[in-house]
């Protein structure tokens, strides 16, 4: 007999209408789970809370120098009594390190926080965008005198002016008379035959200890023979030994060291005066030289009192006396005489042919001008020759093969910059920071330090 | 089309916004901020769907926008939220965060889709459906009127009611004929049927197959005699209301199982976003 035929009644009448009382197992996980879920994700917080744990509410990982803070939040977000928030503050920052203002003339002083941003990982946290220095820069305004420094700058490949060096009319205002043209050819007639100038034969950073190919042969930072100390030795009695630190990191090879005579001249240059002596006179003042050279007469005549006697001049002038056969002079007068010419020889030739010497009518010594050299050419950006030193210098020194003049400066315009330092991903660092600093740390106030070691390791 | 409008807008704002920060976006700027704020709001109009639910008598707008609010509104909180924290977790808290609503929007969205699709082919599969619930007792109720049916088939003292009276000889063989005959069929109920009745969620049935069951069936009747075809006619509609139950309750899982995920964890979240909210203010 076939079954009743089903129809929604009948199917509806199978339902036990009391159904809705008991809730259904999947139903009621669901409220369980919707309870027990939110209260786990609760405990979380308060058991965090209850530790003092405030890392979870980290917004993000430190960066590299200040991981070792990560579980010390306080130590930047200072709390105070009264007060629900905890933010950053510069103070906080300034318990550990100073940070000077810029400049004195600025309308306004950003927050450490606004530049330097926190919890992003950062591996360094001077590295700062561009933005945060041309809110400022790329519309100067100043309080009080206006600002000697360009009033647009928005991008080191944008509207960054020329390097102020280099501007129109700028002259090197070093003395010694150097025509590099002429040093880096090739075949130039050296001590020993002809040489080829390279040029760290000059220019080196004052810590180089590599013998110099034309120096004197002394050790880099000696002092000469007569006690003066070479200028190109700055820095050097207060520089950490280079083997602890790797090349890079040694600031004292970030410029050259302005070359010295001993170190880089002596060699093709002698500074002889006289065919008697092998040797030069001292490479000092005015006033050695001639001490110098009186000394050297003096020391010689009394083993050579032939040279006393001089044969006399064979120019017969009309309606002179004729002049004696043999002149013959005392030891002073002959000492006095040899100086004379030797002077006459190295003011006029010698130590001209690099020096500016101003012979004034009366005076006795001519007075040689500074060399004003200037060790650097930057005034308010950094650079670092150790950074660069994978590439060739005429690379960047572009004119130096070229220039004749002393006045020439041979200072890599910003063009010679960009080819390396712009702004795509596959490019040397270009933003503000990488020349620039924005804290004037000549007015660095030194900080206390106040962390114990327990403090900054203990972890929550 | 509103929401996507929101969307266009939001990232016209984010993208400038995003390119000329000095540091990257973040969430603590102003504009990060507004997408914090924007974010929350959807996220908690789309919880607040949950107690529009509960107290449906208030009738609170009509159940269909609040379900488009929720689902449309709920989608956007995600870009919000991402923008909000510039595409970055940041620290565990926020990380668990945007992990949670991540989850809860990609469960969302997979539920819509089954709840777009899926009651289609209950309508055009399961012309039998019953309440949810309620399967249970309606595959008891399966069960007993299959075993009073088997029970029916099985019974003699019918068969020797209709025995040639005073013939116990006859009767005896007209009985022993009987059972030979629906002997198959008896045996497919205990060992096939009725533990398929009992068990139906185990997969190595052979009736748990459908279109085995059919042949399977077909099979049966085949080897039957012709009184008891009706017999395996009606076993098998029950087979078939029984297997519709499975796959009611196949289907009903698949339509409500993802939101034992998605319902927790949005509450976790609503919570957890509360918390954020606070204390980064607080830092």
């Amino acid at each position: 007999m076939p079954r009743a035929k089903l129809t929604t009644k009948k199917l509806a009448q199978r339902i036990d209408l009391n159904y809705f009382k008991r809730p259904h197992p999947l139903r009621r996980w669901r409220t369980i789970l919707s309870i027990a879920v939110p209260a786990v994700a609760l405990l979380f917080v308060a058991r965090a809370a209850l530790r003092g744990n405030e890392r979870v509410y980290s917004s993000g990982k430190m960066s590299a120098s200040h991981a070792v803070l990560t579980a010390r939040c306080a130590e930047c977000h200072v709390k105070e009594a009264g007060v629900f928030t905890s933010r950053a503050t510069d103070s906080a920052c300034r318990a550990c390190h100073d940070g000077p203002i810029h400049h004195a003339n600025q309308t306004f002083t950003p927050n450490c926080s606004s530049c330097h941003i926190e919890h992003r990982g950062h591996k360094r946290l001077a590295a700062t965008a561009d933005a945060d220095c041309t809110q400022c820069h790329a519309n100067l305004r100043t309080t009080g005198m206006p600002s000697q420094f360009n009033l647009q700058i928005d991008s080191f490949g944008g509207s960054h002016p020329e390097f102020a060096a280099l501007r129109v009319g700028s002259v090197d205002p070093g003395t010694i008379k150097l025509n590099h043209a002429v040093h880096l050819k090739a075949n130039l007639r050296g001590p020993n035959g002809p040489v080829q100038l390279d040029c760290d034969d000059c220019h080196r950073p004052p810590t180089s200890t590599a013998p110099w190919r034309f120096g004197s042969g002394q050790a880099a930072g000696t002092t000469g023979a007569t006690g003066a100390r070479d200028s190109g030795s700055v820095g050097n009695s207060i520089v950490t030994p280079r083997k602890f630190y790797p090349p890079s990191q040694v600031l004292a090879r970030a410029y050259m060291a302005p070359s010295t005579y001993a170190n880089t001249c002596i060699g093709c240059h002698p500074l002889q005066f006289d065919k008697r002596f092998q040797e030069s006179v001292p490479h000092d003042t005015p006033q050695i030289v001639h001490a110098f050279l009186v000394q050297k007469f003096q020391q010689y005549i009394p083993g050579h009192p032939e040279e006393l006697r001089v044969a006399g001049s064979m120019r017969i002038l009309p309606q002179q006396p004729l002049p004696p056969a043999v002149r013959v002079f005392t030891p002073q007068q002959w000492v006095a005489e040899r100086v004379a010419e030797s002077e006459e020889l190295l003011w006029r030739k010698t130590c001209a042919q690099c020096h500016l010497l101003n012979i004034s009518a009366g005076a006795a010594l001519p007075v040689v001008a500074k060399s004003n050299i200037t060790p650097r050419w930057f005034a308010h950006a950094i650079f670092n020759h150790e950074d660069h030193r994978f590439v060739k210098c005429l690379e960047c020194h572009t004119r130096a093969a070229k220039s004749q003049e002393t006045s020439d400066i041979l200072l890599p315009g910003i063009q010679v910059c960009l080819e390396c330092h712009h702004s795509s991903r596959e490019s040397a660092e270009s933003r503000c920071f990488e020349c620039h600093t924005y804290h004037d740390w000549s007015k660095e106030k030194p900080v206390k330090g106040n962390l114990t070691l327990s403090q900054s390791l203990r972890r929550n | 089309m509103a929401s996507l409008l929101i969307l266009g807008a939001a990232v016209a704002v984010y993208v400038p916004y995003a390119a000329v920060s000095p540091s990257g976006p973040s969430g603590g700027t102003a504009i990060g901020l507004t997408f914090g704020i924007i974010g929350s709001a959807f996220m908690l109009f789309a919880g607040l769907l949950a107690g529009r639910k509960k107290v449906a008598i208030w009738r609170l707008g009509r159940a269909q926008t609040w379900m488009r609010g929720h689902l449309w509104l709920g989608l956007l909180s995600l870009p919000m939220i991402l923008f909000h924290a510039g595409f970055r977790g940041g620290g565990a808290l926020t990380t668990a965060l945007l992990a949670l609503i991540v989850i809860v929007v990609a469960s969302g969205i997979f539920g819509a889709a089954l709840q777009h699709f899926v009651p289609d082919v209950m309508t055009a599969e399961l012309p039998f459906e019953t309440v949810f619930e309620q399967i249970d007792h309606v595959r008891g109720q399966l069960i007993a009127e299959a075993d009073e049916l088997m029970a029916r088939a099985s019974a003699p003292v019918n068969l020797v009611a209709t025995a040639p009276s005073g013939d116990l000889a006859a009767t005896a063989d007209t009985v022993l004929a009987a059972e030979d005959a629906i002997a198959p069929l008896r045996d497919f109920y205990s060992r096939e049927m009725r533990p398929y009745l009992l068990e139906p969620r185990k997969k190595e049935h052979s009736l748990a197959d459908a279109a085995k069951a059919d042949g399977i069936f077909k099979e049966l009747r085949r080897l039957l005699p012709d009184e008891a075809q009706d017999m395996a006619r009606n076993l098998e509609e029950i087979f078939e209301e029984a297997r519709q139950l499975r796959r009611q309750e196949t289907l009903h899982h698949l339509l409500h199982d993802w939101l034992m995920l998605h319902v927790p964890l949005s509450f976790a979240l609503l919570l957890l976003g509360a918390v954020h909210a606070v204390m980064a203010l607080r830092y």
